[in-house]
């Protein structure tokens, strides 16, 4: 091997005697495939350079019938992106031998690459006729029936991908297709499978990582994004998920030490900075908070859940034309959330502005099904009004809802306890049984008394867990692998992203 | 008045208040009466040249044969921070393209333009005619710096009865041995004439006369060659000026010489000695930061603060540091220094544009619209009123309305079809409602009107790796990143589409 290599060498520029030598070493090979190993030695080393010169050399010498050649060719013209030279390549391979599968894989891989996805279908279909047991080929096709959006087609033929050769692009695709039709379940038992057969592709272990925390499965998603995050310590997807569930509960400074190892590889990203910021907000520093989201908002002007911490925070700091300013912004991009409106509705009573404020909660109260503190929020306004039969009537609504959600084991935020009983109090509704987890009974005292004061807290404590879970929102939904198009920042003032698809929640 | 006063007082006095037209009309009267009164003559050459005096020090521009054709500098790959020229590697710190919006590739956009701002260069000649010709001066580029043959054709036919002197006419000798003609009549020759041959030969026949021992003359030496891109003897000139005597002039002038040799470094030196020489002037200080700004974003910024300690009106710092406070992530600082011009009474579309954008960004929501109205009241073309409308579509972004961002940016375009950011935006507003041809149409324009800016190009590539057109993609995002090679989400994505390339 290594008397060949030094032979050789010297060849590659193409001067004539080495080549005759070797000639009279060799003769009985026959000329068209004479030099195909170097042709493969080159490029298997990435040497495109020489390897070109080497192919055209052969090309010309065998007046371009050399088939090997012209393959790698098209090989080469594609690794530079050049994906129509390529095809035509492929396509004179295809001729020069029809009976091959690969010149045919090739061809309908170079239309794929081009986004001819019909065209590319026909051409493995051909391809298949004349090998059944190639994973590929399913594997293509299932690919290309998912651009083409025939979401049916396309599982079969992965499966049948699976079912030949298991490959981790292949459950990647699969859960993908689970995640288009919405179906969560069944995409965490593709990715479940996919681990069990590579448990080091920490693409697979964040993306299962992401799909429990969407459904709330905390423990399990800590663990593979945990296992992603030993394997590959900055990827940054692992590290904003792992991220928001810190915060979740609480870990401020733990989460900004993991956000600081992201900065340095994303310095400019929106979600990053948003969660960054909520950490601020956490630890109270409201100040470093709002530079912070300002700073995301200038990357990402589209992105409603920026605006609506930043209506958040800015609620939170008392500045209420700011807090209005952003939160309707925040509704215009995301027209159908009770919250925004609730918070909206803070905002109006302290600009005020009670009609419109009432109007707000109106529209608060459809669009929301379970948070009982817009209710809340919502009788404490009509009782300061002087409308306590309204009043009386949130209130109840309000009780309803906490009644529901006290079965599936929710902790409620003492503040709001405070004041539901409070305001049922003031009601004459008594202090019904509702909040019977009173363990923060000696809060109660510490609250200022007059009812008067009592929106700011309201909104705001509470609104904490709001953000929270905003930002851990956040995460989940950016890095479904739904959204295909990524953020792109702007110059001139703001920058524009092409909005990453919302999630199937929220 | 019964009593007349003497006309050759009447018109010094006119002079002397800068009122030239009147000047120079009387002197003719007197030049009329009599033909051969030297005062006169001088006055009124003098007030001539002062109607179309421009600062030489500030008329430095380049034209397209000058940035393509010429090669002065010495070095062609040079270090980077060692010259002007090579944008990408000169720059160093300030904010990144992402936040910062560049001109052309690498130089972000300065707050204060001068008639000799040059920000990058293009690099062949087919470029430096296809790209729109505001992009690399204040002025639409010329092939060579004619418009000083312009200027003074176009002085010359206010003039109902022919040119004042017929340069042909002169006997240039004479007027060289009489230093008191000589200079206003050089100044006439060089300012109102702009016939740099005779010039250069009245101040070369003077600086003979006075011994080569009158700064003055060698001075002007040196602007003649430097005009005549003849950079060594103009340097040689000035160095020879300041071994007479220091002038603050001389320095500028000295250091123009480097700037277009691309010497960076010996400019700043040769500051450093003049502010030895003059502790704390301003111009020098401002001489520093401006070739800072050229090479290096945050020490530009403390040298503008220098500047304005020892002048808190200046123009140009205060809009320098206003719009570096804007851009990273401070605007409420930059509010101030904006503000600060506006009492200082700078009244004009732009800074009101700024305040607006300022006052948006700042959060004090009552005074941005007002501005912007003012703004585009005050607006003298069509190119400013497209830039105040885009602006207000990025109010519109922020504060939700898309619809009203559609028409700005409509509006944007109407009133400079060329508006490639306008376009880009357009383009994602378009993709937001799914129109996805139309996005790409539009995103193709831009990219086609101005290739040094990441965002068509990155915004393309995304959205054809969408629909599945990978080649086009994988070609969009190679432009994009030599644009912004550091862009993030552009490396995740090349990453990928090779991924793709190579796997089967």
């Amino acid at each position: 091997m290594a008397e060949e290599k030094i032979l050789m060498i010297p060849t590659v520029p193409g001067a004539s005697e080495p080549r005759k030598s070797r000639l009279k070493k060799a003769p009985e090979l026959p000329i068209l495939e004479r030099r195909n190993w170097l042709i493969h030695l080159h490029y298997i080393r990435k040497d495109y350079e020489t390897c070109k010169a080497v192919i055209k050399e052969q090309l010309h010498e065998t007046k371009g019938m050399c088939e090997y050649a012209v393959y790698v060719q098209a090989l080469i013209f594609r690794l530079e992106g050049k994906i129509q030279e390529s095809l035509e390549l492929f396509q004179t391979c295809a001729i020069l031998s029809p009976q091959s599968v690969d010149n045919l894989k090739q061809v309908a891989r170079s239309l794929f690459l081009l986004g001819k996805h019909k065209a590319a279908v026909e051409v493995y279909n051909e391809a298949a006729r004349l090998n059944q047991k190639d994973w590929e080929i399913c594997h293509n096709l299932g690919v290309c029936y998912l651009y083409l959006k025939e979401f049916g087609k396309a599982k079969e033929q992965l499966n049948n991908a699976l079912q030949l050769n298991r490959h981790d692009l292949t459950f990647m695709m699969l859960g993908k297709i689970h995640l288009l039709e919405g179906d969560i379940e069944g995409a965490i038992e593709v990715y479940k499978r996919a681990v069990e057969s590579s448990p080091e592709n920490t693409e697979l272990l964040t993306t299962l990582g992401l799909l429990y925390l969407q459904l709330g499965v905390f423990q399990k998603a800590f663990e593979h994004l945990g296992n992603a995050l030993t394997y590959d310590s900055s990827n940054y997807k692992a590290i904003l998920a792992a991220g928001s569930m810190m915060q979740t509960h609480g870990d401020f400074d733990v989460a900004l030490t993991k956000y600081r190892v992201a900065a340095c590889t994303m310095p400019e990203s929106p979600p990053l900075w948003n969660n960054i910021s909520m950490c601020f907000f956490g630890k109270k520093k409201y100040v470093a908070a709002i530079s912070c989201l300002k700073r995301a908002n200038y990357l990402a002007p589209f992105d409603w859940k920026i605006l609506y911490n930043l209506g958040l925070v800015h609620l939170t700091m008392q500045q209420y034309a700011s807090a209005f300013h952003f939160l309707s912004a925040a509704i215009n991009l995301q027209p159908k959330m009770g919250d925004l409106y609730m918070l909206l509705a803070v905002a109006l009573t302290n600009l005020e502005d009670p009609e419109n404020a009432k109007r707000s909660y109106e529209q608060a109260v459809i669009f929301d099904q379970c948070n009982p503190l817009v209710n809340l929020n919502f009788a404490i306004l009509m009782y300061n009004q002087g409308d306590k039969k309204e009043a009386l009537c949130q209130y109840q609504e309000m009780e309803r809802k906490v009644n529901k959600l006290k079965e599936s084991t929710a902790e409620f935020d003492p503040e709001m306890v405070d004041m539901g009983q409070k305001i049922g109090a003031a009601l004459q509704v008594g202090e019904s049984l509702v909040w019977t987890k009173s363990s923060k009974d000696s809060k109660i005292k510490q609250r200022p008394p007059t009812p008067c004061i009592q929106q700011q807290p309201l909104g705001s404590n509470q609104a904490l867990g709001q953000a929270m879970s905003s930002a851990a929102g956040y995460g989940k939904i950016m890095h479904l692998p739904t959204g295909g198009v990524g953020l792109s920042q702007f110059s001139k003032p703001p920058s524009l992203p092409l909005e990453p698809e919302l999630g199937p929640d929220e | 008045m019964g009593l007349d006063m003497d006309p050759l007082l009447q018109a010094w006095s006119y002079f002397r208040r800068r009122k030239f037209q009147l000047c120079s009309e009387l002197c003719g009267r007197i030049l009329e009466k009599t033909p051969l009164d030297q005062a006169a003559w001088s006055l009124k050459t003098r007030a001539l040249t002062e109607m179309v005096y421009v600062d030489e020090i500030d008329v430095d521009q380049e034209g397209i044969a000058e940035m393509v054709l010429d090669e002065n500098a010495i070095a062609q790959v040079a270090r980077p921070g060692t010259s002007l020229k090579l944008p990408g590697t000169s720059q160093v710190g300030g904010p990144s393209p992402a936040v910062r919006p560049i001109t052309q590739s690498g130089r972000p956009l300065t707050g204060f333009v001068r008639p000799s701002t040059q920000s990058g260069r293009p690099g062949t000649m087919e470029q430096a005619i296809r790209t729109p010709r505001t992009a690399h001066t204040a002025r639409p580029v010329t092939s060579v710096s004619g418009r000083f043959i312009r200027l003074g054709t176009a002085s010359m036919l206010t003039n109902p009865d022919g040119p004042f002197i017929n340069l042909s006419r002169l006997n240039l000798a004479k007027y060289a041995q009489k230093p008191n003609l000589a200079k206003s009549l050089f100044e006439y020759i060089f300012h109102h004439e702009n016939d740099l041959k005779n010039a250069l030969d009245l101040a070369a026949l003077a600086t003979e006369y006075a011994q080569f021992k009158d700064w003055w003359w060698k001075v002007q030496l040196g602007k003649c060659y430097y005009r005549l891109g003849l950079y060594r003897e103009a340097e040689k000139q000035f160095k020879s000026s300041l071994c007479n005597q220091d002038m603050v002039d001389t320095f500028l002038y000295l250091a123009k010489v480097y700037t277009r040799l691309d010497q960076p470094i010996t400019a700043l030196n040769l500051f450093k000695q003049g502010l030895d020489r003059f502790p704390g002037e301003v111009n020098l200080l401002c001489g520093i930061a401006r070739i800072q700004e050229e090479m290096n974003m945050t020490t530009a910024t403390e040298c503008y603060k220098d500047v304005l300690k020892q002048d808190n009106t200046h123009v140009e710092a205060l809009a320098c540091i206003g719009s570096n406070h804007f851009y990273s992530d401070q605007p409420e600082i930059a509010l101030r220094f904006y503000r600060r011009l506006l009492q200082m009474g700078v009244y004009n579309c732009q800074l009101f544009n700024n305040l607006g954008l300022c006052c948006f960004y700042a959060q004090q929501y009552d005074m941005t619209v007002s501005s912007f109205e003012r703004a585009l009241s005050l607006a003298e073309n069509d190119e400013e009123v497209a830039d105040v409308w885009y602006n207000l579509g990025h109010v519109a972004m922020g504060i939700g309305d898309v619809n009203l961002a559609y028409q700005c940016f409509k509006l944007t375009l109407a009133n400079n079809n060329d508006h490639a950011e306008a376009y880009n935006n357009l383009a994602v507003l378009e993709m937001r409602k799914n129109n996805i041809e139309q996005a790409r149409a539009l995103l193709q324009t831009a990219s086609n009107l101005a290739p040094h800016m990441y965002e068509p190009h990155y915004n393309f590539a995304a959205l054809s790796d969408k629909v599945g057109d990978l080649q086009s993609s994988y070609i969009a995002a190679k432009k994009s990143e030599t644009a912004f090679p550091s862009h993030a989400d552009t490396q995740r994505l090349i990453q990928q589409l090779k991924q793709h390339f190579a796997v089967l």
